[in-house]
């Protein structure tokens, strides 16, 4: 690759290695003066780590830089700004209780005699704020104003500093449609008077909407960087996902005719009307890129709210928070395991009865027998490697953490189990152990939905797929010996039918 | 690794503890020959149990990885009502009986506050405590004074002064039993369960279904009726009702509390530990007094046990969250 005049920065084998990881295994592309560069990947493909070397949050390992041909290794992030590399955050980095104004100002107040002084580039910021959106006002009060507005100050701020590269790290997250057009009509603006922006989203109708050209990262890795013209969505889908091995689909036992939920008609902020329904005895997949929307689908069957019929054994349910999901007949095995599903400073035996105390007591009791002889029965049914059932769970690894949630889950014998990345994080043979378990679920009766981002799993778990793009339900298929694995990515990666 | 280092020191917590005061005792023994005295010890106790009968239930509260600051002047009120209430003809019974109901509302509203609305504890039960005490100096005027000590009727200071068995002063079996009834509590319900998780992983809690809201509630209404029972008791046996009783209460109990190996954070502690770190607090007060240390070395040193003791903790307590 040789440098020509219009390339702004050059990233030659860039490296970042933590302990025990390699986030970043050389990546090397150039970024054009004056254009829209997007960065996709999947979850852990290197994106955060490659922003944060960027920026000056972190440094690398190994490799250079280049900003307008000169070497550029920032210490910290106000290094980056200096030097005109401005960054916009996922969550917001703004003041709610100050003005426009002051956010504007924050951290380059002057002052005069002690007296704070009014800042020299008010008139500059006012023209830029109007440039984009006339309503907001330098009096106003930030947390008066909508996400996308909060993000045009933000924007505006980066503009003041004379930044010449702008990195959006994944702007429309929070804001709904019509706020997303908003920012993209901001953006545009920004590269047609000479910003380069470079761009992090997971929505691709996005990407394929502003940028100009496109660098694919996963494990670590670049896998491409190319124009955008010319690429389908399914063509990007493809480079982030790399190859597809389908495990053997083994179809649940059941006869599979009796339905034990119908969704019909559900929305909520991010989902729109989505419909599907469950048997009994079924393992149903949910699969769509991140942002599609399956985890809000996990969430409102776990009761949260939304607008739309949910119908179990043909009666309308109305849950109102996690308690009534579970009394409704749901369990779930929630996405974050640490956060969300364990106890960590709990033994195995102190952590399995919490979702049904019931199977632990005796006479309204807790019985320490009942509850060596549960943690046994399941450490034995889910071969659950610990040396102790007092052990603290936080000590086990990640797949045997996974199947004690799993156990919790189990113990509480919900009709329908929810199963949010049932195998994130997890090793190989653990990652085998855990679909069996499930297939023996749905054998047994109970229904399973499974939420993954792996293609793999869901075509080999799962008897029928719900795949999701942008907070809709595209299609349900059958899964069966000649399932189509390039069809399923045309249909995730929004191509239309 | 870290939490098997956590979970051995906190049993080693109590080891030493135990070991402290052993030291104490000997130490003590030998220092001063007033310390090996019957007299000596009840008084050790008593003192001992106001904290403890309080503690048991705040105990289990912290493990949940909340606390209460407002059991000093709750007590201090809770033994004002009872007094003025019994002095103006109402029977010392009944009079218990709305004193308890009494305290149990004033837990109600850190029920509330903290629980239910989600306002940080340091604040919501310090307002409590503001409140608490404001009323309990408003009820001595009532009655004419700044004390209520005069015209309380026979019966009054019967009920805190007849030992039980004509053996044991009636404060350290109510001790006795609310560490029996909260180690039960801890060891045998499933509230004592689903305390330790909710302070293990609040989150994890709620999404196993546990009404992590209604038990925390419910902690603090035992707090308060822990704390209004500790006020009768105190104030029966004395024979005087103070709106000043109490002060600081609130870090005896909570120092009590972290000695024996609670976190601050929540999921980890035990009834026993907080007993230990009871006793340890009241045998070196009464040390320094029998010493004959003076007063103002007794507050520093009280001070340098609590900053320790909370240092202790934080130590504990990243590492459980780490």
């Amino acid at each position: 690759m040789t440098r020509t005049s219009d390339t702004i920065i050059e990233i030659r084998d860039i490296k970042k290695s933590f302990p025990g990881v390699k986030a970043l295994k050389g990546v090397s592309f150039d970024v054009a003066r004056g254009s829209v560069h997007c960065i996709v990947g999947e979850n852990g493909a290197g994106k955060s780590t490659f922003i944060k070397i960027l920026t000056g949050a972190q440094p690398a390992s190994s490799g250079e830089i280049r900003l307008n041909g000169e070497p550029f290794a920032p210490y910290h992030v106000s290094d980056a700004i200096a030097q005109g590399i401005s960054c916009l955050y996922q969550e917001l980095n703004i003041v709610e209780d100050l003005s426009v104004e002051q956010n504007l100002s924050l951290g380059q107040e002057k002052h005069k005699f002690l007296f704070p002084k009014r800042a020299d580039n008010l008139d500059k910021a006012r023209s830029i704020l109007a440039n984009f959106d006339e309503s907001i006002k330098l009096s106003d009060k930030v947390s008066n104003l909508s996400v996308a507005q909060k993000q045009i100050v933000e924007i505006t701020r980066a503009l003041v500093t004379d930044c010449s590269v702008l990195v959006m790290d994944e702007p429309t997250a929070a804001l709904s449609l019509g706020e997303t057009t908003k920012i993209m009509r901001v953006i545009e603006r920004l590269r047609d008077s000479g910003m380069t922006i470079i761009y992090i989203s997971h929505k691709l109708s996005e990407i394929f909407e502003i940028g100009d050209s496109v660098t694919v990262l996963r494990d670590g890795e670049m896998v491409a960087t190319q124009p955008l013209k010319g690429m389908t969505q399914t063509d990007l889908v493809r480079l982030m996902l790399g190859k597809v091995v389908a495990e053997q689909y083994i179809p649940s036992t059941g006869a599979r005719d009796e339905t034990v939920l119908e969704v019909r008609d559900v929305s909520t902020r991010k989902l729109r009307d989505i419909n599907f329904d469950l048997k009994k005895g079924e393992i149903l997949g949910f699969y769509g890129l991140l942002g599609a929307g399956k985890t809000e689908v996990a969430e409102v069957l776990f009761g949260h709210d939304c607008r739309g019929e949910i119908r179990k054994d043909g009666n309308i349910i109305n849950m109102k928070s996690e308690r009534d999901a579970l009394r409704s007949g749901f369990a779930l095995v929630p996405e974050e395991r640490r956060e969300e599903g364990i106890f960590g400073l709990l033994g195995i035996a102190k952590n399995v009865p919490l979702m049904n105390m019931k199977t632990v007591m005796k006479n309204g009791l807790v019985s320490g027998k009942a509850e060596r002889d549960l943690a046994d029965k399941y450490i034995d049914m889910l071969q659950i490697a610990a040396s102790n059932r007092n052990h603290p769970v936080a000590l086990l690894s990640g797949g045997n953490q996974q199947k004690v949630v799993i156990a919790k889950c189990l113990n509480r014998d919900s009709d329908i189990i929810l199963m949010d990345e049932p195998t994130r994080g997890v090793d190989i043979g653990a990652k085998q152990e855990i679909h069996n378990i499930i297939r023996d679920l749905a054998n047994k009766g109970k229904s399973v939905v499974v939420f993954s981002s792996e293609l793999q799993e869901i075509t080999g778990l799962c008897d029928r797929i719900v795949l999701m793009y942008d907070g809709k339900v595209r299609e349900t298929i059958e899964n069966g010996e000649n399932i189509d694995t390039d069809y399923i990515l045309d249909v995730v990666a929004g191509k239309e039918a | 690794m870290k939490y098997l280092m956590h979970y051995l020191q906190t049993d080693m917590q109590k080891v030493i503890l135990m070991g402290i005061l052993a030291a104490l005792m000997i130490g003590l023994s030998i220092a001063s020959p007033n310390f090996l005295s019957i007299t000596n010890f009840t008084n050790v106790l008593l003192k001992v149990a106001i904290i403890v009968i309080i503690a048991s239930a705040a105990n289990l509260l912290m493990i949940t990885g909340n606390f209460d600051l407002s059991v000093g002047a709750v007590l201090a009120f809770s033994g004002i009502l009872h007094a003025y209430m019994s002095k103006h003809g109402v029977p010392v019974e009944l009079s218990i009986l709305i004193t308890l109901i009494v305290a149990m509302a004033w837990g109600g509203v850190n029920a509330l506050t903290v629980s239910v609305l989600g306002i940080n504890p340091v604040i919501a039960t310090v307002g409590t405590l503001f409140i608490a005490r404001g009323f309990a100096f408003l009820i001595a005027r009532w009655d004419g004074g700044a004390n209520i000590m005069m015209g309380l009727p026979r019966d009054f200071v019967d009920f805190g002064r007849d030992p039980v068995f004509g053996l044991v002063p009636l404060a350290i079996v109510v001790m006795v039993a609310a560490v029996a009834i909260f180690i039960f509590i801890e060891k045998r319900t499933a509230l004592g369960r689903k305390a330790y998780a909710i302070g293990a992983n609040l989150k994890s809690a709620k999404l196993s279904g546990i009404n992590t809201v209604g038990i925390v509630a419910l902690l603090y209404v035992l707090v308060g009726l822990f704390a209004g029972l500790s006020g009768v008791l105190q104030t029966s046996r004395v024979g005087l009702a103070s709106p000043t009783v109490g002060k600081g209460l609130e870090f005896d109990v909570i120092v009590a509390i972290i000695l024996g190996g609670t976190s601050m954070l929540g999921g980890v502690g035990s009834t026993f530990g907080m007993v230990l770190g009871a006793l340890v607090v009241g045998f070196t007060a009464n040390g320094m007094v029998l010493l004959g240390i003076p007063f103002y070395y007794q507050t520093i040193a009280y001070g340098v046990i609590l900053i320790g003791t909370l240092l202790l903790s934080q130590k504990f307590g990243t590492r459980a969250k780490a």
